[in-house]
């Protein structure tokens, strides 16, 4: 039976380190390459021993997909493709290709140079690594060779996050990790895929709405500047940015307030060319308003100079006091001062000793975008997978949603080194010729039904791409050849005093004693036939009361024309008359 | 409405509730829920209640509404559904037996009650452990259902007053029967001490009698101004505060009146018609409830779309309209309904056991809500006061 193989290395019942092995109609596939960030040993890397003891992983992979810049999903892929070793292609969209590297260079440099590890990749290694990369393009079909096709579909989540598409043959698989609410839903509408593989880490979670947590923000936003004190907000996220600045400008206009609101213009520019490379991959909401507007054309909002910060009154951005705040819309990356900040830290040690004590109120809140409990039901529905498959969570809290899943689709959980098996059923078009179809139909008989298949006989010509069934005549008329009837002959040695057509007629009452059902005839020409099998009697040459019986049939009563030479061997019983 | 403008998010509630709420979250399950019910601290649990198959799952409460100090550090701001279970039939009514990781279930159609077991930290499926017998087969309102902590576990159940009975959960075991004649549906059963109960029927009596003793129940009949058609339902407040000891009755029509539980046959204490501005013509899901950490302050919830508070301070024998203190629209301006035809009505509510203003509402288009109400009456004078 044709199958699916499916063998996580990272992310099997766990969190981290997603890597997953997908072997599909003769190809193998690694999805993400990530590490694992609770660990600082080589249990952070995806065991790749799995692939191979020894030796490069090129020879064992056709390809590996990344799906998005998050570390837990790329954060291995240096030490994968330069230091396991791997040279073939490296599929990701080009924000992540952008993105990658950044953070993985950031990672590298906390890891080395903060704390001093030594098996770990190179800035070269990144490098290099990046260049097997080969960019993808949303809705662009790409051959990774002649049979392996791969295709990305926008994902939400973060930018650039993308959900993949495999396809060989008429198998397939699609991979997406945490699609949220703005993903392009329609092309995976009943696409069904033999497998789809999800995490499911989001999937016990239900969300507090976007429109609670703006609330939220505005709450404390408004409070601070009621106060007197003024905000800082750090952003890093390039949507988030827009997205905020839009949220204040309608409600300060909503509000009245007069307030001054001010963006660091060191951002301004980077995030101005970043946002025109990627506008297509940002949602509708952005994308709109950002060609209605220039983004930092706004009423309100300016840009910063420092020398505003000693202005007195309350401001968005600026010098902090104890009435001041500061807002962090989003996660910040481990030895990084937002980090510590946001673990309650309220003494900073900055480089040259000195210390800073943080007086300002901290608020922590998250804006980013992922999909919850309801939000993975409804893509599974969407996308009628034949079998399921959960990643990205902790064995025991998958349970209930496995049991959710099964109620309406196959569903497996494999752990880590652990292969799911998925037996597929592919069907095969083929195009079958008329005078083929109307000799079957004349056969009689029911007509063909996907539950009740029904054999039938013809000869299948592959040319190029297209299947075709046709009549062994009509192969033959086109391939020029010519139709060979194929015959046996055996002869078998019997002792029997009677004369020939004595003998042969005692052959015939055997026969037809022993094989009742068959059509047998003794005919005038001085043969017995059993169906298409000829049997003659002629005397020996040598000894006279032995006889020689030819028996001829043809290749399609093999079977038949064996058991019968056989039951002639042992020779007549005497009681014939 | 996540894909609105900007300026459509912003509308007259969403302003408004900067300065109303002190905390706001909204949520959204696949399924509506009728029953919402404590089962830890943290904890509650929902369940669906269509006709056939249904979920029960335990949530946890996000971790922002418990971080006290360094609130602003959290953004946890998710439900996590720490537990899930599946049923074959609707969940109208759920209560949780103190002390255990039980729960008692009745699907509204018979008075059985189902078992469950919600797991511990193994596994995160709830699973269904056994079945307890009610004493009717059919039963037009099904089952209610009260527990209290003791050991061995047990569960008060009945579908009418003279079905009422203490069952044993792990034997099975009846340990006790309320002996009465008047055989009328319940609308609310809960204990007021460990061995005394009231039982509220929806003709608008309560009575109130002790597990302990084969004694004959204190009976209150309906309120004197109570119709045929009126149904009734009641809360008991609970603890050890001498005024503490009320009993709410809020009737169909909007009536509330108040009866002191340790005098039952005295009367009314005080009453009020209560602005409920009733848009269902189905009145399955009205709950009233005291509020366990403020004086004199109830909820009421499932004429409509919303959840009133109203203070009983300054209520007196004559009934006279009172408006609510507080109201929660939420569920009304964030329907997720596409159906317009259908409004929106709230299924349940529950305080906070320990946060004084913080309460939880679920709605017909499976919305669940957790909110902390800002007290607009800022004077000492006919504010609820909490508690210490």
């Amino acid at each position: 039976m044709p199958e699916i193989n499916v063998t996580p290395l990272g992310a099997g019942q766990d969190v981290g380190r997603s890597c997953i092995l997908v072997s599909i109609g003769g190809k193998n596939i690694m999805l993400d390459c990530g590490m694992h960030m609770g660990y600082n040993d080589d249990r952070r890397f995806p065991d790749f021993s799995y692939i191979t003891q020894n030796g490069r992983l090129t020879d064992f992979l056709d390809c590996v997909i990344i799906s998005h810049f998050h570390l837990d999903h790329c954060g291995a892929l240096p030490y994968m493709s330069e230091m396991v070793g791997y040279d073939g292609p490296i599929y990701m969209t080009h924000p992540t290709k952008a993105i990658c590297p950044i953070l993985l260079e950031d990672f590298r440099k906390i890891t080395v140079d903060k704390k001093g590890e030594t098996n770990f990749f190179t800035s070269q290694m990144i490098k290099d690594c990046m260049k097997k990369v080969v960019p993808l393009n949303l809705h662009q079909t790409v051959q990774v060779d002649d049979e392996l096709e791969i295709k990305a579909y926008y994902a939400g989540h973060v930018l650039g996050a993308a959900m993949v598409h495999i396809k060989v043959g008429s198998e397939s698989v699609v991979y997406t990790v945490s699609r949220n609410k703005h993903a392009a839903t329609a092309w995976i509408d009943k696409c069904r895929p033999d497998i789809l593989i999800s995490e499911s880490t989001y999937a016990t979670t239900i969300r507090d709405s976007k429109r609670c947590r703006e609330r939220d923000f505005l709450k404390k936003v408004h409070e601070s500047i009621e106060r007197g004190g003024k905000v800082l907000i750090p952003v890093f996220a390039l949507g988030r940015a827009q997205e905020l600045c839009i949220l204040l400008e309608t409600f300060w206009e909503r509000m009245n307030l007069k307030a001054p609101i001010y963006f660091s213009t060191g951002l301004t520019e980077k995030a101005n060319h970043y946002y025109k490379l990627f506008i297509t991959w940002t949602n509708q909401k952005i994308r709109k308003t950002f060609v209605q507007r220039n983004m930092f054309e706004f009423k309100h909002i300016k840009a910063f100079d420092r020398s505003y910060a000693d202005n007195p009154g309350p401001m968005l951005i600026g010098k902090f006091k104890r009435q001041c705040s500061v807002i962090m819309p989003g996660y910040c990356v481990q030895g990084t001062i937002g980090h510590k900040i946001l673990n309650g830290q309220r003494k900073l040690e900055m480089e040259g000793r000195a210390t800073l004590d943080v007086k300002l109120q901290v608020e922590y809140m998250s804006f980013s975008a992922h999909a919850d409990a309801k939000g993975i039901m409804q893509l599974i529905r969407m996308a009628e997978p034949r079998n399921m498959l959960l990643v990205h969570g902790e064995a025991v809290k998958m349970e209930f949603l496995k049991g959710k899943i099964e109620q309406e689709f196959n569903c497996y959980m494999p752990a880590n080194g652990e292969t799911a098996t998925i037996t597929t059923n592919p069907s095969v078009p083929v195009d079958i010729s008329l005078s083929l179809l109307k000799r079957e139909m004349a056969l009689g008989g029911s007509l063909p039904d996907p539950k009740k298949p029904r054999t039938m006989h013809g000869t299948l010509i592959m040319k190029e791409n297209s299947l075709k069934l046709v009549s062994s005549e009509q192969a033959l008329k086109e391939l020029g050849l010519n139709e060979h009837q194929l015959r046996f002959t055996c002869r078998v040695q019997l002792q029997d005093p009677h004369s020939d057509p004595d003998t042969l007629h005692r052959i015939y009452t055997h026969l037809k004693s022993v094989l009742k059902g068959y059509t047998i005839q003794h005919l005038p020409d001085g043969t017995v036939m059993v169906e298409s099998i000829v049997i003659k009697v002629s005397s020996s040459a040598e000894d006279s009361n032995a006889k020689v019986l030819l028996l001829s049939w043809s290749y399609q009563d093999e079977d038949l024309g064996s058991f019968l030479s056989t039951l002639l061997k042992k020779g007549l019983p005497s009681g014939l008359c | 409405m996540e894909d609105a403008e900007f300026d459509d998010i912003l509308d007259d509630w969403f302003i408004e509730s900067l300065k109303t709420y002190k905390d706001l979250h909204v949520y959204q399950l696949e399924h509506p829920t009728q029953v919402i019910e404590w089962t830890s601290e943290k904890t509650v649990c929902v369940a669906g209640y269509s006709l056939s198959k249904n979920e029960i799952l335990e949530l946890r409460l996000p971790l922002k509404l418990f971080a006290d100090e360094n609130k602003g550090l959290c953004a946890e701001r998710d439900f996590k559904v720490a537990h899930g279970g599946f049923t074959d039939g609707p969940v109208r009514r759920l209560r949780h037996i103190p002390g255990t990781r039980c729960v008692v279930t009745n699907d509204g159609l018979s008075s059985d009650l189902q078992v469950w077991d919600l797991g511990g930290d193994d596994s995160d499926v709830i699973r269904r452990t056994g079945s307890i017998a009610g004493r009717r087969n059919v039963s037009e309102r099904g089952s209610r259902i009260a527990a209290r902590l003791s050991s061995p576990p047990q569960i008060l159940h009945g579908a009418q007053s003279s079905d009422i009975q203490l069952t044993e959960l792990t034997s099975g075991r009846t340990l006790y029967k309320l002996e009465t004649d008047s055989a009328d549906p319940l609308s609310s059963l809960q204990f007021v001490t460990d061995a005394v109960f009231l039982a509220g029927c929806s003709n608008g009596s309560v009575c109130v009698a002790d597990t302990r003793t084969s004694a004959a129940p204190q009976l209150s009949p309906p309120p004197a101004s109570s119709g045929d058609s009126v149904l009734w339902w009641a809360d008991a407040s609970v603890g050890p505060h001498p005024s503490s000891c009320r009993v709410i009755r809020l009737s169909s029509s909007g009536q509330a009146v108040v009866s002191d539980l340790r005098k039952l046959g005295g009367g009314a204490v005080c009453q009020a018609q209560l602005d409920v501005q009733t848009r269902c013509c189905n009145l399955d899901h009205v709950r009233v409830s005291w509020a366990p950490m403020l004086d004199d302050c109830i909820s009421v919830s499932g004429f409509g779309g919303v959840v009133q508070i109203y203070t009983t301070c300054g209520w007196s024998m004559e009934l006279q309209e009172r408006q609510p203190l507080f109201q929660h629209r939420g569920h009304v301006v964030s329907s997720q309904q596409t159906d317009d035809s259908v409004p929106v009505f709230t299924t349940a509510h529950i305080w906070h056991p320990e946060r004084p203003r913080t309460l939880l509402s679920a709605a017909s288009d499976g919305s669940v809500h957790v909110w902390d109400w800002v007290d607009p009456e800022q004077s000492a004078a006919g504010s609820p006061i909490p508690r210490t």
